[in-house]
């Protein structure tokens, strides 16, 4: 019955990736920008969760990501929190025009940890980047504290399509490194650890190798 | 009434085993059909196989299913909660009904020779046989609200909304404080208050008690909030913006200041709740309808909010209470977990096991949530699925089921959820959740809305006399 729809599917990998942050930070047109090339300037309030899909290649495999998109106010944490389970993938997206979004990071990311595999890849996204005379938080401290927390971190503008599809696709690839070296040590060592830890000790090494690298753009 | 019941239930049993989908549609249609050519209830024509109008008036839906949900309320209370609360009165004014009834049947007849002449699809509520019966409704010493509900279900003439709106939301809530006991005597019998002054005194009360609410709790400087108020504050300013953003009128700064004002206010004094993302919402249909006694056309054709500020205020005033008395029955949906709609999400998913068992089955093989769909319809009560000029007739039926509109609305979902059986038996999980976000219903007009509400009616009446289907 699905046969007709096989074609469409046809992927390696498929990572569940969650949009979180404040209310109004433009989780919902970093989704649309990335998954249809769309913004809309009439956006609406999220309401729950909403969802899309897009397929990338990373090396010579095709990475589907799954992204659920969530309302961004408190009162629907414990409705959102749901769709963190099972999540590879998070941007934690904040605006740089309003300082308070980016001082709330630091519950998201609480909220993050709770309810996520320690493995999960986490990138502080500063969007609205466009708008540089309302800027209210420096590249400076956010990089430094995406550092501190071994996320993660780029600048972007939904808008203006700035660095959208590096975002995803960074954090895309970083799961599919994850993934690929998770098969390959349990590939090597059948009696490895239980995964998880196995997992989280490379994670961290390959966070800090990549930052270095300069994955950053401002 | 039993027998005619267990007919339409052996009927969609049918229908869930093979391809009769489309023949209900048909009947849907022409059950649609009566009823715009004037006939009085949705569901109606279906259950009884049209047999005369005098019977089909006992079977209409709002006085049953109060007494329905009243059996729920148990008894003791339920003398208290009639004082306190208008819907509880449907259960005694069987007069009223027969008046009504014999004005039905004497009309009908009329009806439908006036109406046959007019194609125009989902005119019903512009009707001059209908129009008349609401005029009459309106204009009698005592407003008899069972009436008013009757007929307001189908649809209300949008010249009289205002009006119609205002009796069935703003007046029920004031008997009990402090009119005294004629009216609370009034009140269990079903009737408004009895005189236009009366309700003119009832509304200056009301509006000045609005204006009070906000001077002292919106129109303070933010040191006198707390950290929560000023979170909640903020919110609402970010929302106002987004609210209704495919209509211009909405962009206007005034506009957005006066939703400002009556989502804080209510939220300040909804303690338990707060503000809720999708209330904003919910306030737009009210703003609307109580803007249009002063703004010529459609709300697509307003520009400019140029009104004096005391009757801006007003109509302010009147949003916030129509959306309190609105919110009154469902607190629990926007508290913490909005535990009220995870239960309605429930129940919904309940019934279409019951109503459409092939789509059940496909939507549980696919590993799709009814959460995942239907928690904004009943967040935002469907305003955000349907085009908006839709939205103030759904509503009708809104606040003419009163107090039983959350089970209500079970129905009305499921109806709506339905319209695309077939369709959604064809998509996997992802184009399902994406489809079911972003529903194709931009080109929908009265007929589809009207199609979704007497099917939701036809069902109810179906289903609410085995209410165990929902225990599990």
């Amino acid at each position: 019955m699905m046969g007709a729809y096989r074609a469409d599917d046809d992927y390696d990998y498929l990572f569940k990736v969650v949009l979180i942050g404040d209310s109004g930070v433009g989780k919902s047109n970093l989704l649309s920008r990335f998954t249809r090339n769309e913004f809309s300037v009439e956006s609406k309030s999220t309401i729950g969760v909403e969802f899309a899909t897009r397929s990338i290649h990373v090396d010579d495999k095709i990475v589907k990501a799954q992204i659920w998109d969530t309302a961004g106010q408190e009162r629907y944490r414990a409705i959102t929190s749901a769709y963190y389970r099972g999540a590879v993938g998070a941007l934690l997206v904040y605006d740089v025009t309003r300082h308070i979004t980016f001082e709330n990071i630091e519950r998201w990311l609480k909220e993050l940890r709770a309810h996520t595999d320690a493995n999960i890849v986490i990138m502080l996204v500063g969007n609205k980047a466009d708008l540089r005379h309302l800027r209210a938080v420096s590249t400076e401290d956010a990089r430094a504290f995406s550092e501190r927390e071994n996320n993660y971190f780029m600048e972007t503008s939904a808008l203006e399509a700035l660095n959208v599809d590096s975002a995803f696709t960074e954090v895309l690839t970083q799961i599919y490194r994850v993934v690929s070296r998770k098969a390959l040590d349990i590939g090597n060592d059948p009696a490895a650890l239980p995964k998880g830890r196995t997992i989280d000790i490379g994670n961290r090494d390959d966070v800090s190798a990549v930052k270095k690298g300069g994955c950053c753009s401002a | 009434m039993n027998g005619s019941n267990t007919n339409s239930r052996d009927e969609d049993r049918r229908k869930d085993s093979s391809n009769t989908t489309l023949t209900s549609l048909n009947q849907t249609l022409r059950n649609v059909q009566g009823l715009l050519k004037g006939r009085s209830f949705p569901g109606k024509v279906m259950l009884t196989r049209r047999t005369d109008p005098l019977s089909d008036s006992s079977l209409r839906s709002p006085d049953t299913d109060r007494s329905f949900s009243n059996k729920h309320a148990g008894t003791s209370e339920w003398l208290d909660d009639s004082v306190e609360d208008d819907i509880q009165s449907k259960s005694t004014p069987s007069t009223n009904s027969t008046g009504n009834k014999s004005r039905t049947s004497t009309s009908s007849g009329e009806d439908t020779s006036k109406e046959s002449q007019k194609s125009t699809i989902g005119a019903r509520a512009t009707d001059s046989a209908r129009l008349m019966k609401f005029t009459k409704a309106l204009s009698g010493p005592t407003v008899i609200l069972d009436k008013l509900r009757e007929l307001a279900w189908s649809g209300v003439p949008p010249y009289l909304r205002p009006t119609v709106w205002r009796l069935l939301l703003m007046m029920p809530s004031l008997w009990y404080k402090g009119l005294g006991m004629t009216s609370a005597v009034h009140c269990q019998q079903g009737y408004a208050p009895t005189n236009s002054d009366r309700r003119e005194v009832v509304l200056r009360r009301k509006r000045l008690e609005y204006l009070d609410c906000v001077a002292q709790y919106y129109d303070i400087p933010d040191i006198q909030r707390t950290d929560e108020e000023i979170t909640m504050l903020r919110q609402i300013s970010v929302d106002c913006p987004r609210t209704v953003p495919d209509v211009t009128f909405f962009q206007q700064a005034e506009v957005q200041k006066s939703l400002e004002r009556i989502l804080y206010t209510w939220a300040i004094r909804h303690p338990a709740s707060g503000y809720v993302q999708g209330i904003n919402d919910l306030a737009t249909p009210f703003l609307v309808v109580f803007l249009s006694e002063f703004l010529e056309g459609s709300v697509d054709d307003w520009t400019t909010l140029d009104l004096p500020p005391e009757k801006i205020s007003d109509i302010e005033a009147d949003c916030y209470w129509c959306l309190s008395k609105l919110l009154d029955g469902m607190q629990d949906h926007y508290t913490f977990a909005q535990p009220g709609i995870q239960r309605l999400v429930f129940k919904l998913k309940e019934l279409v096991r019951r109503i459409d068992e092939p789509v059940s089955r496909h939507i549980e093989e696919q590993g799709l949530e009814f959460l995942q769909f239907a928690f904004r319809w009943f967040n935002c009560l469907l305003i955000r699925e349907i085009p908006f000029h839709l939205v103030t007739r759904l509503w009708d039926t809104y606040l003419a089921e009163g107090d039983a509109l959350p089970d209500f609305l079970v129905y009305i979902f499921a109806s709506f959820l339905l319209t695309w059986s077939d369709k959604i038996q064809k998509l996997d999980f992802q184009e399902m959740v994406m489809f079911l976000q972003h529903l194709p219903t931009e080109n929908w007009n009265h007929v589809e809305l009207e199609m979704v509400l007497s099917r939701a009616y036809m069902w109810h009446t179906m289903f609410k006399s085995s209410p165990s289907h929902f225990s599990s």
